[in-house]
């Protein structure tokens, strides 16, 4: 209420000097005075016949406002009707990308880098043996992992179905369904364990042996520190240990991740080891795959097959039947070879003794130490090796920019495919702590599971596929950090082609910053731990939605309304 | 704030709260409508108003381990909602915001009593909603969050980040804002009283 200073006045001119002013009328009606307040402006309203109508008109303008709000003049659209549905096609949306991407990245894979290789590894040479056969394809490489299935397989059913259980946890209430569920786990499980334990032995010593005059009828699994092996192994040999010996006779394979691995005996079928050396004095019926830091073919020893090796350092004294493919540091060939030769390193040897039936080509830093007293087919062909810094050279920033088109590129295809999604993905990427944290499990926990996934048959199309999703979100981790990026600098929206104009800056700069030289690597790193973890929030989020179906598509609940419409009068006190 | 004679849906969010998948399907049946009319008074199109919806439940999904089951579900819900639509009108930082922001120093003119009686009388509801579309962001989401949510001056204040002191006044100006929208404000400042 106005005060006034001319008491003497007329009344009615004071009342009018005296009117309410708007806002005491607004918090009158609204009930926000306090009591004694509100009783004066009661006190006034029933004098003041112009306050008194513009009390009842505000009234009236909250009453039009209220009821103009509250109308359903419109139903709820279909689309949040069906917002589980929705959720649910979402999800079939992500999967079925999945696969298509997988299926189209295998045959790419497949049509891009295996089918060239093989046919050039048949034109060097490598025909005889095929080696990408021999490793991949054929029975060899997959033979010696059969037996191993029973805990590898077990331990992928578990990863499986521990993305199951929390793909479903939402899903499944009933204890009974989820009880079923587990119990076939453990009913496979059961079927599998018993059926290759049957046929396999296990020893599990300091000191494990097959001694001179024993036989083995099945495959053989050491865990130990010391193994031997001297008498006959029918099946195959797995070998756990700090050193081992096998200098009695192997029927199957010697699959060998050991220190220290010394073959002196017969093998008729391969060697496949990690090792920190192998020295081979014995006879490998086929073929030789070996990852370690030395090894030593020596005179006496002899491989039938091919050998394929990633060392430090190779010497080959003994022969070799078919193809040697190595990558090695040093390369020291002494003996014959039956097959061509394809390698490379830094230094490679060919003595005097050396007999090598076919192609040899050698990629090097240094050229080969070729004795003229060696007897080979052809001459060496030699390719020097180039350390040229990347940023040296001018392609280099001409890829550069290439690179950062094809990622705009890419952004803009996701961001019109996938909106809502781009969006939320790039919001989390706010939630500093979460996505670093989500991308670090992801970035590392996708490939592990995927790969123990990969050894089951099922597991072998979802690992794949898995992989490929990871391999495509690295690079969008790096869009929507760049999107977030450019909001920082532009300013943020949620408006779709706003949004796709501040990725392309902010892809721009990341790119950028990612040349740096060697900060770029460990920005490029951050970025995609980062981006990764706020799509995987994002991810986590659609997988979540499990709103009951079977919504209705008209209004159907009244809202939960405004109690006191109606206005006027004391505030109680 | 919840609706006379409504009960609570206590049994419902403490499903919910457990992960209940059908418990949250009740709980979307009986709030999303309301939900999404806040929303599309409140957002300036109705595309806005649908992602805000299913965003807003999204959210609360995390959130609804924070609910205090001691208060009522649909003030909180509208919360969640308001903080929510305004945080989005915020970031968009759209020309009206700044246009309101030149208004907030213009001093409001007193109506008359009799003329605004008259524009409310001939005014539908219609036409009010036509109104309020062209309103700032500040003003609208005001005028939503107390007239549709019927929510306190504290909680208003809350979300549109102002002392609880100014609310009164923000919610004046937007009235004057719909007023001119309404396009009788000159009528009104006309015969103001003195």
């Amino acid at each position: 209420m106005n005060g006034t200073d001319n008491p003497s006045a007329d009344r009615a001119a004071d009342r009018a000097m005296e009117h309410l002013d708007e806002m005491t009328c607004l918090l009158y009606i609204e009930r926000q005075l306090d009591r004694g307040r509100a009783q004066e402006v009661s006190t006034h309203a029933q004098e003041c016949g112009v306050c008194r109508t513009l009390l009842r008109a505000m009234e009236r303008e909250s009453r039009l406002l209220t009821r103009a709000m509250l109308e359903e003049e419109e139903a709820l659209p279909a689309r949040l009707a069906q917002f589980q549905e929705r959720a649910r096609r979402s999800l079939q949306w992500i999967w079925g990308v999945a696969f298509g991407l997988a299926a189209t990245g295998a045959y790419a894979l497949y049509t891009s880098y295996i089918e060239p290789w093989q046919q050039k590894l048949d034109q060097a040479g490598f025909g005889g043996s095929n080696l990408l056969n021999l490793l991949i394809f054929q029975g060899a490489f997959w033979k010696g992992w059969q037996s191993m299935i029973t805990l590898l397989e077990v331990l992928a059913m578990l990863t499986l179905g521990g993305f199951g259980f929390a793909f479903f946890r939402r899903r499944v209430r009933r204890g009974s369904v989820l009880a079923l569920v587990l119990a076939g786990f453990c009913g496979v499980a059961a079927l599998a364990v018993p059926a290759a334990a049957s046929v396999t032995e296990f020893r599990h010593v300091d000191t494990a042996e097959v001694g001179p005059g024993e036989t083995i009828k099945s495959d053989i699994f050491l865990f130990c520190h010391h193994a031997r092996i001297d008498g006959t192994v029918e099946g195959d040999v797995y070998l756990f240990a700090q050193d081992a010996s096998v200098s009695g006779h192997v029927k199957g394979d010697v699959i060998a991740f050991v220190q220290s691995l010394r073959v002196s005996g017969q093998v008729d079928g391969n060697i496949r080891t990690f090792a920190n050396n192998l020295t081979l004095t014995g006879h490998v019926t086929r073929n030789v795959l070996i990852f370690a830091e030395v090894m030593n073919l020596d005179a006496t020893g002899k491989i039938d097959g091919s050998l394929t090796s990633f060392l430090a350092s190779l010497h080959l004294d003994g022969p070799v039947g078919r193809d040697l493919l190595f990558f090695a540091a040093n390369a020291n060939i002494a003996g014959p070879v039956g097959g061509g030769i394809r390698g490379k390193g830094d230094t490679l040897s060919i003595r005097p003794t050396a007999e090598v039936a076919g192609p040899i080509r050698y990629e090097g830093n240094n050229p080969p130490d070729v004795s003229p007293q060696a007897k080979l087919a052809s001459p060496v062909e030699y390719h020097k090796i180039e350390h040229k810094r990347p940023y040296e050279e001018g392609g280099y920033y001409i890829w550069q920019v290439i690179w950062m088109a094809a990622f705009v590129l890419f952004g803009l295809v996701l961001f019109q495919l996938m909106p809502g999604f781009s969006k939320e993905a790039v919001g989390n990427t706010e939630r500093y702590g979460a996505s670093a944290g989500l991308g670090v499990l992801v970035m590392f926990g996708v490939p592990i599971a995927a790969v123990i996934a990969c050894v089951t048959v099922v597991g072998l199309f979802i690992g794949i596929s898995t992989l490929f999703v990871w391999y495509a979100a690295l690079h969008y981790a790096q869009i929507v950090v760049g999107a977030a990026v450019g909001q920082w600098i532009m300013g943020r929206t949620n408006e779709t082609w706003p949004l796709i104009g501040r990725m392309a800056v902010g892809v721009v700069i990341v790119r950028l910053c990612t040349t740096i030289p060697h900060a770029g690597g460990w920005v490029k790193f951050g970025v995609i731990l980062w981006g990764v973890g706020a799509i995987s929030l994002a991810l986590y989020r659609r997988f979540q939605p499990s709103i009951a179906p079977g919504l209705p598509s008209g209004p159907v609940v009244p809202p939960s309304l405004p109690a006191n419409t109606t206005i006027g009068g004391v505030q109680p006190a | 704030m919840s609706a006379p004679g409504k009960t609570e849906p206590t049994e419902a969010i403490a499903r919910a709260r457990a992960g209940d998948a059908e418990a949250w399907g009740e709980l979307y049946r009986e709030f999303a409508p309301a939900i999404f009319r806040f929303c599309r008074r409140a957002l300036p199109t109705r595309e806005d108003a649908e992602d805000a919806t299913m965003e807003i439940f999204m959210k609360l999904r995390d959130k609804l381990i924070q609910y205090d089951q001691t208060r009522s579900f649909s003030a909180w819900l509208y919360k969640v909602a308001a903080n929510h639509c305004w945080d989005l009108l915020r970031r968009r930082k759209t020309r009206q915001d700044k246009e309101t922001g030149d208004l907030e120093n213009v001093p409001l003119e007193h109506p008359d009593p009799n003329q605004l009686e008259k524009l409310i009388e001939q005014r539908t509801s219609e036409e009010v909603r036509r109104a309020l579309g062209k309103l700032g962001s500040r003003a609208r989401m005001a005028l939503v969050m107390r007239y549709y949510s019927d929510m306190s001056y504290d909680e208003i204040a809350d979300a549109l980040g102002v002392r609880r002191a100014f609310v009164g006044v923000v919610l004046l100006r937007a009235r004057h804002e719909l007023r001119q929208a309404l396009g009788e404000t000159s009528v009104l400042a006309a015969g103001g009283a003195s």
